[in-house]
């Protein structure tokens, strides 16, 4: 994004606004504020896991096992409601937390690039998400759903409260990555290992709390999602991985790690949801639409600057 | 039998090469020597077909040629030993060899692989490295990989007609003395034959084993001598000289250190890097480590701030021992790294003056977590005008900066933690004058206000002229201590005694 300046971090933002209007040309009612906020609502899942993709790839790594965190965590939830009630909702987090945390003692201190530590966490996490859940999804029941996800799936002033909660998670992010010493370090290692080493800042524990972060972040994707759908399943967040990638690098944020943010991610999920609803609109097939998102991931980082030099994935 | 011309090349604002002029005779031995970008490497990669030169020509054998590749300088008869060894561990010898040029055995679309093994033993046999060629190369000692690599280079004997030129490119700087030996009688041997060219830095070596030296400095050759002219004090002189003018190091700033002691290095060895070390570093002292590339300064000054492990030895740091420590206790403790590769490991240049500055920070400067933003503008603002570093404001890139004022971010990284002891690996390489007058400026300051520096310098002269101390490292090696405060000045030549 280097050679457009301070244009750079706009263009997505440009991209949202034209593509809004031509999905609006087809329907005027897609413009309505309801419509839209509907859409954020939609894509909230998927934010949330973008978000927790977003902080893995500003350190320079990627997280693969995401899908399969939500997935599980979908299934602690739906198995502990029952029994806990609001205390499966932490149980299902803190084992996003725990399964973020191994790939990243595995990707940090045993040193396996990132994509090959999270593919086989994620495999390990799919097989137990599967076996947990003897391979069936697991029905929430109407009034235990009501009472423990209510925050997640009611609306407040108008408003449908997974919007509410994506906002809340994206100001709490923004804090942490624009003014806190720990975001200041993700950058400085997403972009200058060496030198954040030699500032003393301890790398590898930056990298395993990061990936315990991003396993948080897809975890809650997988609480709000269960909370959506009244079940938990092994297969709730599958076709959830590429548009996650997609929505952080279609925001800005280079995949060699260091710049971008999740404000850009933001911009890239939105992108992502208007270009499924306009797929929808237009009649793309919905099992087509993942090739649509391949081709705008590879789009996308085929065009994004500055890679070349530093080779792709640590 | 090789003519280069006026060779020049450029990167960017750097100019490489200006205009380097070389010739290589059948039966002549040439040394090249030069510190680390004095552009030697360059030069290679110009030879090699790497890099295409700006202008000058390349002449062999009377004839102006055009090399464009690797594969092309060697068609032309210019095979070249590479510093870091171009081998692949997990194939045999022989597929080494004649990697790329397989299809000379090629029988009924198959490799035969027993004429393969028999042409390899012919190339082992010219450096006398007896092994089998169908040995997995990962297997051999690394001076037989040496060896394989010379024998790779020799098969441009039968696939080139006349002369060749063989460039050597350090091939002692791991070897043992009695691996020399065999090296330099292999090269005597193929003297007959081929012009070579000899790349070391060690220079006692390169004398013994060359004809003609060239010593190359800052991107042009400096000077042209016969063997029977040099010794390695005049060439080393000539590599890194630059005279020391007047109070150029601020030397009339230079206090007597104070009693208590900063760092104390005792008996400290890493594995074939730097064995018995031992000094202590004082308050207010500088004390300069100095040696050739390779002595070991380097691996041993970053031991101190826990980027290389000891093996041996104690290193203690205010009464506390700090051996095997990591950087983050290191900074903690108030030690500071301003290290050689500024832009790899002094900045990250994609972050901002501000943000470079805060890294080394932790937890300070912030309230309930949070930066607190006022104060690190403040202190920002306040570092800037107080090193003088030149920039739009706090925000910038530092990889929009130059050289010298990224090195000052990084010195204003450890100036504004309360570091009480400074580890300096060649603070002002690459900097411009005035920038490493400021550099001396701020070392002055540093040591007034009480802290501790050890430091690795560019030049000899700038040794001398900043530290109270000396400490000379030969082949991992203390060689001597010079008390460089005495009434008799210390120079450079009492230090080169040590080093070579």
């Amino acid at each position: 994004m280097k050679q457009f300046g301070k244009l750079g971090g706009l263009i997505p933002w440009i991209a949202l606004v034209v593509l809004i209007l031509i999905v609006g040309s087809f329907d005027t009612t897609f413009l309505k504020p309801a419509t839209l906020i509907g859409l954020f609502a939609d894509s909230a899942t998927l934010f949330l896991m973008a978000i927790g993709m977003t902080a893995v790839i500003y350190i320079g790594s990627i997280d693969l096992s995401l899908q399969s965190i939500a997935a599980i965590s979908s299934i602690v939830l739906a198995l502990l409601i029952p029994d806990y009630g609001m205390l499966a909702i932490p149980a299902a987090l803190l084992a996003g937390v725990l399964f973020g945390g191994l790939s990243g003692v595995v990707h940090a201190v045993l040193r396996l690039p990132s994509f090959i530590a999270t593919l086989a966490v994620g495999g390990v996490v799919t097989t137990a998400a599967l076996y947990l859940s003897d391979q069936r999804s697991i029905q929430i029941d109407a009034q235990p759903r009501l009472d423990t996800l209510s925050w997640a799936i009611g609306t407040m002033f108008g408003v449908p409260n997974e919007v509410w909660v994506s906002l809340v998670v994206l100001a709490v992010a923004l804090v942490i990555e624009q003014a806190t010493p720990f975001g200041k370090a993700m950058k400085a290692v997403g972009c200058g290992e060496a030198a954040a080493r030699v500032a003393g800042i301890d790398v590898r524990k930056i990298k395993i709390v990061v990936f315990m972060i991003a396993g948080l972040f897809a975890a809650l994707s997988g609480v709000v999602l269960a909370g959506r759908l009244s079940s938990g399943s092994p297969i709730i967040a599958n076709e959830f991985l590429l548009p996650a990638i997609a929505a952080v690098v279609l925001g800005g944020t280079s995949l060699t790690g260091g710049t971008g943010g999740v404000l850009r991610t933001l911009v890239g999920t939105l992108l992502i949801a208007v270009v499924r609803t306009g797929m929808t609109f237009v009649g793309v097939n919905v099992l087509a639409q993942q090739i649509v998102f391949g081709v705008i991931l590879v789009a996308a980082v085929a065009l994004s600057t500055g890679r070349a030099p530093k080779g792709v994935m640590k | 039998m090789l003519d280069l011309k006026e060779i020049t090349k450029t990167f960017g604002r750097v100019r490489a090469l200006k205009g380097v002029s070389i010739t290589v005779d059948v039966g002549e031995v040439v040394g090249l020597v030069g510190e680390n970008g004095a552009g030697k490497s360059t030069l290679m990669k110009v030879l090699n077909g790497i890099h295409q030169p700006d202008s000058g020509t390349v002449e062999i054998n009377g004839k102006t040629e055009t090399l464009r590749g690797p594969r092309d300088a060697a068609a032309k008869g210019i095979g070249m030993v590479f510093q870091e060894q171009s081998l692949i561990a997990n194939i045999s010898v022989a597929e080494n060899i004649f990697i790329g040029n397989e299809a000379q055995f090629v029988r009924f679309g198959r490799i035969d692989w027993k004429a393969m093994g028999e042409a390899a033993k012919r190339q082992l046999d010219k450096v006398g490295l007896d092994v089998d060629p169908r040995t997995i190369t990962s297997e051999l000692s690394f001076m037989q990989r040496q060896m394989v690599e010379l024998a790779k280079v020799l098969t441009l004997e039968e696939a080139v007609d006349g002369n060749l030129c063989i460039l050597l490119d350090e091939p002692t700087s791991v070897l043992e003395q009695a691996e020399i030996d065999i090296l330099f009688g292999v090269i005597r041997k193929l003297r007959e034959r081929a012009g070579i060219i000899f790349i070391s830095h060690r220079l006692d070596e390169v004398i013994e084993i060359s004809d003609t030296i060239y010593v190359m400095k800052d991107g042009a050759v400096v000077e042209r001598m016969m063997k029977a002219d040099a010794t390695p004090e005049r060439i080393h002189h000539l590599m890194v000289g630059r005279e020391a003018t007047g109070s150029y190091y601020k030397q009339d700033e230079r206090r007597p250190p104070a009693e208590a002691i900063a760092l104390s290095v005792q008996n400290v060895s890493r594995a074939l890097q730097f064995s018995e070390i031992s000094f202590d570093v004082h308050d207010g002292e500088v004390l300069a480590l100095v040696g050739t590339e390779g002595a070991g300064s380097e691996p041993l000054i970053r031991s101190f701030f826990g980027l290389e492990r000891t093996h041996l030895g104690k290193i203690v740091y205010r009464g506390e021992d700090i051996t095997n420590t990591s950087p983050g206790r290191a900074v903690a403790a108030g030690i500071g790294y301003v290290p050689r590769e500024r832009k790899i490991e002094g900045i990250v240049e994609e972050m901002s003056v501000q943000e470079n500055i805060c890294l080394p920070l932790g937890g300070r400067l912030t309230r309930f977590g949070l930066f607190d933003f006022p104060a690190i503008a403040r202190k920002t603002a306040g570092l800037i005008a107080k090193l003088r570093i030149k920039t739009p404001d706090g925000s910038t890139l530092c990889a929009n900066l130059s050289g010298g004022n990224q090195q000052k971010v990084v010195l204003s990284k450890w100036y504004r933690t309360d570091a009480r002891l400074f580890l300096l690996d060649h603070p002002t390489r690459g900097l411009d004058v005035g920038a490493k007058e400021d550099v001396y400026a701020l070392i002055r300051e540093m040591c007034a206000a009480g802290a501790a520096v050890v430091l690795i310098a560019d030049t000899l002269e700038e040794a001398l002229g900043l530290a109270h101390t000396v400490i000379v490292l030969k082949d991992g090696r203390q060689t001597a201590r010079f008390d460089n405060t005495g009434p008799t000045p210390v120079t450079p030549l009492d230090l080169i005694a040590h080093m070579v």
